[in-house]
């Protein structure tokens, strides 16, 4: 008995040549490291993968070649999202003190002592650790960040923060298309959401994002009752044979599951892998906590493997339409002892200075309160955090006195500014290509 | 040469939403399996009556999301109109609406309805519906499309998405189109409109003085376009039927067709714009049936879910516990990750989805029959398996081996 799956004369064709090309299987890719394995190698041209049975023509708006940018010293920087979920009420998170307009909109809202920054603007009193770090210089406030033509609902609006692009029916996430530009499918741990599942900023043509939930990393689940559970994985690293044959039409998926066993095995050495199967372990991870992913990330991103974007979703339940004050305090709280918790991480183990955090969220809160609660607005502030980050407030805050029809804040910032300094300052990427236009650059890193 | 169960069943696997194991055996040929794919001789199961909602609050029910996903995914599994159920899956791609926006689990299944009734019959038609679908209406934002406060959403989605492709169309044409598809609204119970508008409660209505009556140019046609006239511009456009007839090609054979095959089936498809001709004027091609396209195509997430269900038999119990894989892939009907629909191709092969393709098992039965590694794959529809696939099945016995089975590199594939 043969290893060759299929006769070879099933590939003989033009169109079978170009499907495993696309695929990378037309080359034999050895395996190299232990998470750096080159999955599926690269066109001809350089262009990485399209993706099969996708119109191109409709995903692939900005065609990033893969190793087109990035360098080595980039390679070590991590960016770590945090996507706040709802829309974050940012002018109770950033307040406008001075301006006596904010005490008469947000009434009995209104954060009565925030703790000042510098006489104009002061943060929500549960951020003590943020505004410590914003007088010493390691947090950018920038203020006043949208889109044109706002839309009201979460998703059209999340579905614009997540693709970065004119249109979002560019198919892919600002981050993905990083990634198609920088390591392709060469790492599969280099864009790790951990969250609910996949996010969109993530997706890639030509890369893919891990999506993990918690310290159980990339672990299936398998039900108990099964008896072989525990040797399932095991075996069916079986289906990727170290002798397979170039030439079979199975060898794409052969190589995925060989770089997915090897990336498991790695993040799972990492987090330390609990039992999937205990049910206490399994009714965590039906919760999304900021307190775990934030473990996780940073366990991720003090390790060699050091992904070049963790993105932490699926945190906080920032639409508070009513029981404002409690339920937003109280993220603001866990927001606080979030950053705490990952910079203690970041520090002891020496390298702070290579990872930066941003927030993000699909909009601010109307500016006038409805009595309990603030509905759905437009513009919000945000915070960049990191030792290599030069601090201070950015951007322009929005008028209060010079709203929209709506009563919402007019932004000043476009949001794209915010991820152009961000790819253009930190990640060494070149915004305008991943942007799909030229946005104005902040000085947030020096 | 691929064996002809094989080809049997990639025959059904296009066509359909899945082999059926039983269903490939007793098939001779393949041009009976295409006959009996494409056979639409027999009744529809009737869809869940779900009653509109009273008002905006009664319309966020979670049971009513819950009854119109489960009776979809059952009809995925069973329904022996194959060719339907592969059309409605594709249609709900192209014309991607995403509960999270629309929020109205009534109104995704009246668009669903409305798919599933042109689903097989006229694309003209089924544009001309989903145009005006309450549902799209408010996912691409048209109900808030006004005279004087144009919104561009769907005048520029539809071109670049529906009818013709990024790059066929200017900016002109974006605006001239979204000028002519003005004055359209969902009557929402207890809204403003009510008041002054006889209509069915989220119904949408057609209000005059909301629509731009000026005279507009698109694609070179110029007049005081309405919505009806500016889709019929779209449908005049050649590309329309090249763009819609590449893309199913791709879907139903696994790659984008070369010039010569986009003009053949795009003449077939632009003839009345009947799908069932634009679908017979592929499978026509040697291409279909060729070796080049048999397991060309990455699984979905969905295919997976539907061809275990059909392996272990079709239980409606089986779904709930799919329900939270297809969550954790990201692949849940009504749910598309963006306006662009479903992702397809390798990037489905990454690393999360791989391994998340385990949690599948949790709706294996206990009492499953001992199934030899042939027979196994038998009942996933696959027919021809590697020798690396046997020998790793028969490391394993009872429910493990069918849990391998399903996330053989074969099952992978489609």
């Amino acid at each position: 008995m043969t290893d060759t799956p299929f006769p070879l004369s099933r590939c003989s064709s033009v169109t079978r040549r170009r499907f495993l090309s696309t695929l990378g299987a037309g080359v034999a890719v050895a395996s190299a490291g232990a998470y750096g394995v080159s999955v599926w190698g690269r066109n001809p041209d350089g262009t990485g993968i399209p993706a099969v049975g996708t119109p191109t023509t409709t995903t692939t708006r900005v065609p990033i070649p893969a190793g087109a940018i990035g360098t080595p010293a980039a390679g070590n920087r991590t960016l770590i999202v945090i996507e706040m979920g709802g829309g974050n009420d940012s002018l109770n998170m950033v307040v406008p003190h001075a301006d006596s307009r904010y005490y008469e909109l947000r009434s009995a809202l209104a954060i009565a002592e925030p703790i000042d920054l510098d006489g104009d603007v002061g943060l929500h009193p549960a951020l003590p650790f943020v505004a410590d770090r914003y007088q010493a210089g390691q947090v950018a406030v920038v203020e006043g960040v949208g889109y044109p033509n706002p839309d009201l609902s979460h998703f059209a609006s999340m579905a614009t923060w997540w693709s970065g692009a004119r249109d979002a029916s560019v198919g892919t996430g600002w981050l993905g298309r990083f990634l198609d530009g920088t390591v392709g499918t060469a790492d599969p741990l280099a864009g790790v959401t951990i969250g609910p599942g996949p996010t969109p900023a993530l997706l890639g043509d030509t890369s893919f994002q891990v999506s993990v939930q918690d310290m159980t990393g990339l672990s299936p689940r398998i039900p108990q009752w099964i008896d072989t559970r525990e040797e399932l994985l095991g075996l069916w690293q079986g289906f990727a044979p170290a002798d397979f044959d170039g030439a079979a039409a199975l060898n794409p998926v052969r190589h995925a599951i060989e770089a997915t066993a090897s990336a498991q095995a790695t993040l799972n050495d990492l987090l330390g892998a609990p039992d999937v199967s205990d049910p206490v372990v399994t009714a965590r991870r039906q919760r999304s906590d900021l307190e775990r992913s934030i473990e996780v990330a940073a366990a991720l991103a003090t390790s060699p493997v050091a992904p070049r974007v963790i993105y932490l979703h699926g945190w906080g339940d920032f639409d508070t339409h009513e029981g404002q004050s409690d339920r937003h305090a109280a993220m603001m709280s866990q927001l606080n002892a979030a950053f705490e918790q990952l910079f203690a991480a970041l520090e002891s183990a020496g390298v702070a200075e290579r990872v930066v955090v941003m927030t993000t969220s699909e909009f601010g809160r109307r500016t006038a309160s409805n009595g309990s609660g603030t509905d759905h607005g437009t513009a919000g502030s945000h915070f960049v955090l990191g030792s290599a980050v030069t601090g201070g407030r950015y951007g322009e805050p929005s008028s209060l006195n010079n709203l929209d029809a709506r009563g919402n804040l007019v932004h000043t910032v476009d949001y794209r500014s915010l991820y152009a300094s961000i790819l253009d300052g930190w990640m060494e990427a070149p915004a305008e290509a991943l942007l799909d236009g030229t946005f104005e650059t902040l000085p947030l890193f020096t | 040469m691929v064996n002809q169960v094989e080809r049997i069943s990639h025959v059904y696997r296009r066509l359909g939403f899945g082999a059926q194991p039983d269903l490939v055996t007793a098939t001779a040929t393949t041009d009976e399996a295409i006959a009996r794919a494409l056979d639409l001789s027999t009744s529809p199961q009737a869809a869940p009556a779900i009653e509109p909602p009273a008002d905006f609050d009664a319309s966020r029910d979670r049971n009513q999301t819950q009854t119109v996903i489960a009776y979809w995914l059952d009809q995925l599994a069973t329904s022996p109109r194959r060719i339907e159920e592969r059309l409605v899956w594709f249609w709900h791609d192209h014309f991607a609406t995403d509960i999270r926006k629309v929020k109205i689990a009534y109104l995704m299944h009246q668009q669903h309805l409305t798919i599933r009734r042109h689903a097989t019959g006229s694309f003209a038609e089924l544009l001309q519906a989903m145009s005006i679908d309450p549902a799209m209406l408010i996912y691409l934002d048209g109900a808030q499309n006004q005279s004087g406060a144009r919104n561009e959403n769907y005048g520029r989605e539809v071109m670049e998405l529906f009818t013709l492709g990024r790059g066929n169309y200017t900016e002109e044409d974006v605006v001239a189109a979204s000028r002519s598809f003005t004055g359209w609204i969902v009557l929402r119970p207890g809204g403003r409109a009510e008041q002054v508008i006889d209509g069915d409660p989220w119904s949408a209505q057609f209000v005059r003085w909301r629509h731009d009556t000026g005279d507009k140019t698109l694609l070179g046609r110029s007049g005081p376009l309405d919505t009806p006239a500016a889709i019929e511009v779209l449908l005049e456009q050649k590309q329309t039927a090249r763009f819609v007839g590449g893309k199913l090609f791709n879907d139903l054979v696994g790659w984008w067709p070369d010039e010569p095959t986009t003009d053949r089936i795009a003449a077939a498809f632009r003839a009345d714009y009947q799908i069932m001709d634009l679908v017979s004027a592929i499978v026509a091609e040697p291409a279909f049936l060729s070796d080049d396209a048999i397991l060309a195509k990455v699984r979905s997430p969905l295919e997976k879910a539907v061809g275990l269900v059909q392996a272990i038999g079709s239980d409606g119990r089986a779904w709930r516990g799919l329900g939270e894989t297809l969550r954790t892939m990201a692949y849940v009907p009504f749910v598309p990750p963006n306006v662009a629909g479903f992702p397809k191709g390798n990037r489905l092969l990454d690393p999360h989805r791989l391994i998340h393709t385990f949690d599948f098992s949790s709706i294996i039965p206990p009492d499953l029959p001992e199934y030899s590694p042939t027979e196994v794959m038998n009942r996933l529809g696959i027919f021809e398996i590697s020798p690396a696939t046997r020998r790793v099945l028969a490391g394993v016995a009872g429910a493990g081996r069918m849990v391998l089975a399903v996330n053989s590199p074969e099952y992978h594939l489609v």
